[in-house]
This record gives structure tokens, C-alpha cells and sequence, in this order.
């Protein structure tokens, strides 16, 4: 049976280990996109987060400090961006262009000086430096592992991958049972109704952008120590890109996107599977990007129909009362 | 602040943004210039400084003269013959973004117009000529065809253009690589190439000293002209730069906002395609892409330089083609890898789009020109009360 081939333990495994940089970033550009920021340079900080957080790792020996500098690059960055759209008014969209533009070439040129590796002249990359030592450590749960299927998709992940699905449900505990949760909704609603109950409108930004950078870092951290060894050009390959798009699917809600973000990750393992079974690896490759497309359609469809009945509804209301 | 002042302060501002990315760009050589191994921390910087100062030269002098002095006409050529591809996705970009539709598809559909184009000089049996233009125009129309996919959701459900054309960017990437690989490619070579275009699909060359400087540039400067007046002389390009300045206002004077959404994108899409024909007939004699071309990236670029104006496009584009033949040299011969481009390009993007970026000082214009102003005024009044 086809169907049984496909859905194994081990494929489901692999849907969260797909799901979880895209996650990262999802919530990322959720943070963002509740303050009012379009963050679309979330793939440009991931590469960039990709390549010294796989540095750091090779340097200090220890993926927890690759870990913490890809976190501390994702947050210097997205704070750069901040101050070149808040303090100059650069549009959001143009600064996240140019951080993508250094993520992609700009990464390989640091990576070319960094490490002197010019083997060819576009195969620059730190896969050599990356042991499985210095993977971040996947985890067994203890009691967890022993259930039979269940065990063997939900156990034996990354360490990050559980900071993922965690991250989703502090995020959720940030923006709607904190102080400062309310402050980054309100200036997305209303930067100036915000600033005239005296929140400062200007910082709020600089912190959920910061957060959004962050999220985008660990997402990084992911992609180049564990999910590949190493750093590799364009290793990062849209998922940036695809987290605005389950941000948007997900209505900008953290479990929502985390759903959305699931759906990305199961197209993905789905066509990673079909490939391995003997389909051209070239027309699977685009499936989770026809995915994104697709489902920010049927998205924006459902809630086109759902504000309509909401109209009618109410126009029936009226009608009624009078 | 009269027009004077303000294209006065435009310059100044520019330049500006150029010197902060130099000076960036210089640190970045230095850093990544290999000192000799054992030598002492005052001979290693200044090698190190030598180094710097000798990749420098490449980058801003190389691309125009030779080493003996005399203008190279080589590189010149080659530049030239670089910015066709660039001076389309520029104006692409201009078109949309001044619609304010952040379509950042142009990558995407500058490879689907390459290779329609190709498919077209390959297969299409038609006269010398006619054949190239034929091409040329299929690959236009197919890329306007791709791009009203983000631009009707955009306009009719309000699905972001932005997400969507990011997204087709790899879809038609990797439809491209399949169709490639699977139907169209000439097995009888070792790499994955299509079968060669006819030769009457060729876009003939201006120079014939290997550059690949084609007519291609010649239609590439008429559609330069032809987008400015369309953009400023005719009623749609009117009602483009409408609605990007204010949508609600645009809308509720009656102009019809889906239909000029859809417009511009399409617009967007028919000179990306028309770019990426151009340079696969006038460079290339098979289809051979296997990555996107980054054409589109650099054409955003170009857009931001050139503010949005067709007009200053060819300008842009000279300039990124001219920095991108300098680190192309600088790499060949001291070693500094190419891609510095990216950061360069990233910074000065970044501060020509800053809009606050040197406020102070047009600030100061400002103040200083409007008491001159009120001064002068001044003056002749209380004459005329004596």
C-alpha cells in the first residue's frame, strides 16, 4: 500500500523536524506583525543567524553558545532594521529586501573571508566544521517514548524543536497576558491612540522587531545545527518567506500560524517522501510553495465569506429591530 | 525649498549614502586583505593597506580605465552590455512600486521570460528578425500571464502580492528545472542545456568584441522612454502613481483601483519578461538557467536609485552595472570575493530609501532659504512705506 509507505512513524517525526525552523520564523513575523511590522527580512536573518551561529559552534566547541550568537546576531539585526525604519524611515519592506540581499550574498562573502574556503568559486560553506557533536542534542522524553506510535513521532527531537512548540505558547502568554503583550497590540492597532496613553511607541516597536529577529535567529540556529550540518548558500531556501505566509493563514494568532506552519511542514515532508520514493525531485520541490500560495487563498476566501454573513446577519438585525 | 535646492539636496544626500557604503565596503576589504604570515603588527597593516588600496582601485576605477591609464573600452562594453537585464527589472519595479504593489516577482519572471523566449527561438519556424521579436513578445505576454496570478488575488481578495510573488519566484524556478531536465534538454551534452535557438532568433550584437552588448540595449533605453511617458503623459500611468500616493483617495474619485492594481503588475510582468528574452537571445545561443538569475533583486535596487523614476532608470542601472564589474575584477585579481556586491548594494539601498536620512540638514535648507525668503520680502515693504 502506497499510502502506508508514506504515513509512517518516522515520516510524521520528520513533519515536526520540517515544521520547526518555519515555526521559529512564524512567530516571528507574528510578534512583528501585531506591533504593525511587516518583517520580510526573516529569511535574511536566518541565513545570516545560520552562518555564525554555525561558527560560533565550531569555535567555542559547544552548540549552546552557536545557539545563544545566532539568538544575539537575529536580535542585532532585526534591531538594525529597526533603526533604519523607525529612526529613518526607510519602508520595512526595502529594509527587509536589504537584509535578505545580505543574506544571500552577502553571507557567502562573510563565509568566503571568514573560513577561506574557496573551494570553486560558489562552494564556500562550513558543512565541514559542523560535527554531530556540536548538533544541537535531540532529546528523549522519558515516559513519553515508551508509548508506541505516538513515542516515536513526538520523541527524540532537537532540543530547539521543543523550544518551538514551547516558544508558541509563551508567545501567546506575551502578547495577551502581559503589560507589555497589550502595548505591542495596541501600537499595531493604533500607534497613535498608544502614544496618547503615553506608551512610547517608538520603543515597543524596537522590542517586538527585536523579538521577531530573535525568533528568526533560533530558526537559524536550527537550519544550520541540526537540520543540516553546517552552513550552506541559500540553505534557508524561503522558509522566511513562508512563515509571512502562515503568519497571514494563521490570522496572525500564534496557534493558528502554528498550524499553518504544520500544514507548511507536512507539504514539505510529504514531497521530501514522494521524491524519495522515485518522483523528479523538481517537481516536488515547489509543492510547499504552491501550498502557501493555495492556502493564503482559501484563507482569504473563508474570511471574505464569514464578513459577509457577518454584514447580512446584521443587516437582518436591523431590519428586524425596526 | 525651490527645485534647485531640492535636487541640490538629492545629490548631496545620494552621494552621501554612496560614501557611507564606500566607507563600509573599504573596511570590509581591509578586514578580509591576508597580511603575510609573521610579520610585525605595523608591516601587516600596512600591507593589509596596500592590499586595501590596490582592490579599491579595481572596484571604482577598474571598470572604466586600464591600468596604463587609457579608457578600456572592454569593460566599458561589458558594463553596458550588463545593465539590459537591469534596466528592465528596473523599470518593472518602477512600475509596480509606484502603484505601491510590493510585487517582488521580477526574479521569477525574468527566468519564465528567458525561457519562453527560448522555447519560442527553438521551436517557432518564422523569418529571421521576425522570429526575434515574435520571441521577445511571448515571453512578455507569458510573464504578464504569471503575474496576474498575485495581482487578481491582490485585487480581488486581498491576498498579499507580496507573499504570492515571492512564492511563484521558486514555483516557476523549479517548474523551469523540471521542464528542463525532463523534456526539453539536448542529452548529447554533459550539462543540462536546451537545444540551440535558431539562428534567426538571434538579437544581433552593436560591438563585436565578445561583450554581448546587443540591440538589446537599444530597445532597453526606448522602453525606458516609452515607460517614462507612460507613467507621467497617458491617463493609466496617472492613475498608477495615484493610487501608490493615496488608494482611498484614488478610489473615491472614481478611479476603478482593482483594475489599475492588476494593470501595473502586468505592466511589471511584460517588461520583466521582455528583459529576460532580450538577454537569453542576445547573450546566450541555448537555454541553460538552473538558478533564478538575481536580475530581479538588483532591478529593486535600481527602482530605489532611481526613485522611482523611469527616467533616472539607465542611470541606476549603469551605476550598479558599473560597482558590479568592479568586484567582479576585484575578486579577480586581489582576491576579495565577488559578492560584496550584495553588501554594498544592501547599503546603499538601505540609505537612499531612508527617507529621514539627512532630515537635519534639509531642515536647516529649509529654515535658512525661507528667512532669506522672508527677508528679501521684507525689504521692499518697508521702502514702500517711506
Amino acid at each position: 500500500m502506497l499510502l502506508e509507505r508514506i504515513f509512517t512513524t518516522d515520516f510524521f517525526f520528520s513533519v515536526l523536524r520540517i515544521t520547526a525552523p518555519i515555526l521559529f520564523a512564524t512567530l516571528g513575523a507574528v510578534i512583528g506583525e501585531k506591533a504593525g511590522i511587516s518583517n520580510i527580512g526573516l529569511e535574511g536573518i536566518m541565513m545570516i543567524s545560520a552562518l555564525f551561529g554555525s561558527l560560533t559552534a565550531y569555535w567555542s566547541g559547544s552548540w549552546a553558545m552557536g545557539v545563544l550568537l545566532a539568538l544575539l546576531i537575529g536580535i542585532l539585526v532585526s534591531l538594525l532594521m529597526g533603526f533604519f525604519s523607525f529612526n529613518l524611515k526607510t519602508d520595512i519592506i526595502l529594509t527587509g529586501v536589504a537584509v535578505n540581499m545580505i543574506g544571500s550574498g552577502g553571507t557567502l562573502f562573510l563565509v568566503k573571508v571568514i573560513t577561506q574556503l574557496t573551494e570553486g568559486s560558489a562552494m564556500a560553506s562550513t558543512t565541514s566544521l559542523i560535527t554531530k557533536s556540536l548538533q544541537t542534542p535531540s532529546v528523549n522524553i522519558p515516559l513519553l517514548k515508551d508509548i508506541p506510535v505516538l513515542g516515536g513521532i513526538l520523541s527524540g527531537h532537537s532540543v530547539l524543536t521543543y523550544l518551538a512548540f514551547l516558544l508558541v505558547f509563551f508567545t501567546w502568554v506575551m502578547l495577551y497576558r502581559t503589560p507589555l503583550g497589550l502595548n505591542i497590540r495596541s501600537v499595531g492597532e493604533n500607534p497613535n491612540a498608544a502614544a496618547s496613553v503615553g506608551v512610547s511607541v517608538l520603543r515597543i516597536r524596537y522590542i517586538a522587531i527585536g523579538f521577531s529577529g530573535a525568533m528568526a535567529g533560533l530558526g537559524g540556529a536550527y537550519m544550520s545545527m541540526y537540520y543540516a550540518m553546517g552552513w550552506s548558500q541559500d540553505m534557508v531556501a524561503g522558509r522566511g518567506f513562508i512563515a509571512l505566509a502562515a503568519q497571514a493563514m494563521g490570522a496572525g494568532e500564534p496557534f493558528g500560524a502554528m498550524l499553518a506552519a504544520l500544514v507548511f511542514g507536512l507539504a514539505q515532508a510529504l514531497g521530501i517522501k514522494v521524491s524519495s520514493l522515485g518522483a523528479d525531485s523538481n517537481l516536488v520541490s515547489p509543492i510547499p510553495y504552491l501550498v502557501t500560495i493555495l492556502g493564503l487563498v482559501i484563507f482569504a476566501l473563508v474570511a471574505r465569506s464569514r464578513t459577509q454573513r457577518r454584514h447580512s446577519a446584521a443587516a437582518l438585525a436591523s431590519a428586524a429591530g425596526k | 525649498m525651490n527645485k534647485r535646492q531640492s535636487l541640490l539636496f538629492s545629490l548631496i544626500r545620494g552621494g552621501a549614502a554612496i560614501f557611507i557604503a564606500l566607507l563600509v565596503t573599504t573596511f570590509l576589504i581591509f578586514i578580509s586583505a591576508d597580511a603575510p604570515d609573521g610579520a610585525s603588527f605595523g608591516a601587516a597593516v600596512s600591507a593589509k593597506l596596500s592590499l586595501t588600496g590596490g582592490a579599491l582601485r579595481q572596484l571604482l576605477i577598474g571598470p572604466a580605465f586600464r591600468a596604463n591609464g587609457s579608457i578600456s573600452v572592454k569593460n566599458l562594453s561589458d558594463i553596458l552590455a550588463s545593465m539590459i537585464p537591469i534596466i528592465f527589472t528596473g523599470l518593472a519595479t518602477c512600475v509596480m512600486f509606484s502603484a505601491n504593489q510590493f510585487n517582488l516577482g521580477a526574479e521569477g519572471g525574468v527566468m519564465l521570460g528567458a525561457f519562453t523566449g527560448a522555447l519560442a527561438a527553438i521551436y517557432l519556424d518564422l523569418p529571421a528578425g521576425l522570429l526575434a521579436v515574435v520571441c521577445v513578445l511571448i515571453a512578455a505576454a507569458s510573464v504578464g500571464v504569471m503575474m496576474l496570478i498575485p495581482a487578481v488575488l491582490k485585487a480581488r481578495l486581498g491576498v498579499s502580492e507580496m507573499v504570492n510573488s515571492l512564492m511563484l519566484n521558486y514555483v516557476v524556478m523549479y517548474l523551469i528545472k523540471y521542464l528542463l531536465n525532463t523534456y526539453l534538454a539536448d542529452k548529447s551534452k554533459g550539462q543540462i542545456q536546451s537545444y540551440p535557438f535558431r539562428a534567426g532568433a538571434a538579437i544581433p550584437q552593436l560591438v563585436d568584441n565578445g561583450s554581448k552588448l546587443s540591440w538589446g540595449f537599444v530597445v532597453a533605453l526606448a522602453f525606458v522612454v516609452i515607460t517614462a511617458l507612460f507613467m507621467y503623459r497617458t491617463r493609466w500611468g496617472y492613475a498608477i502613481r495615484m493610487i501608490g500616493i493615496n488608494q482611498d483617495f484614488a478610489m473615491y474619485s472614481g478611479m476603478k483601483v482593482g483594475g489599475i492594481v492588476i494593470l501595473s503588475q502586468v505592466l511589471g510582468g511584460v517588461l520583466a519578461g521582455m528583459g529576460g528574452s532580450i538577454e537569453m537571445l542576445g547573450r546566450y545561443t541555448t537555454f541553460s538557467w538552473g538558478a533564478l538569475p538575481g536580475y530581479g533583486w538588483t532591478g529593486i535596487t535600481v527602482a530605489i536609485l532611481a526613485g522611482n523614476n523611469p527616467a533616472f532608470v539607465p542611470l541606476a542601472a549603469f551605476f550598479m552595472a558599473y560597482l558590479n564589474k568592479g568586484c567582479n575584477l576585484m575578486s579577480t585579481y586581489s582576491g576579495v570575493p565577488a559578492q560584496l556586491i550584495d553588501i554594498i548594494q544592501a547599503l546603499i539601498f538601505l540609505f537612499f530609501a531612508a527617507e529621514q536620512f539627512l532630515s537635519r540638514y534639509r531642515q536647516k535648507l529649509v529654515v535658512r532659504n525661507t528667512q532669506a525668503e522672508l527677508a528679501a520680502k521684507a525689504t521692499p515693504a518697508e521702502g514702500s512705506v517711506k
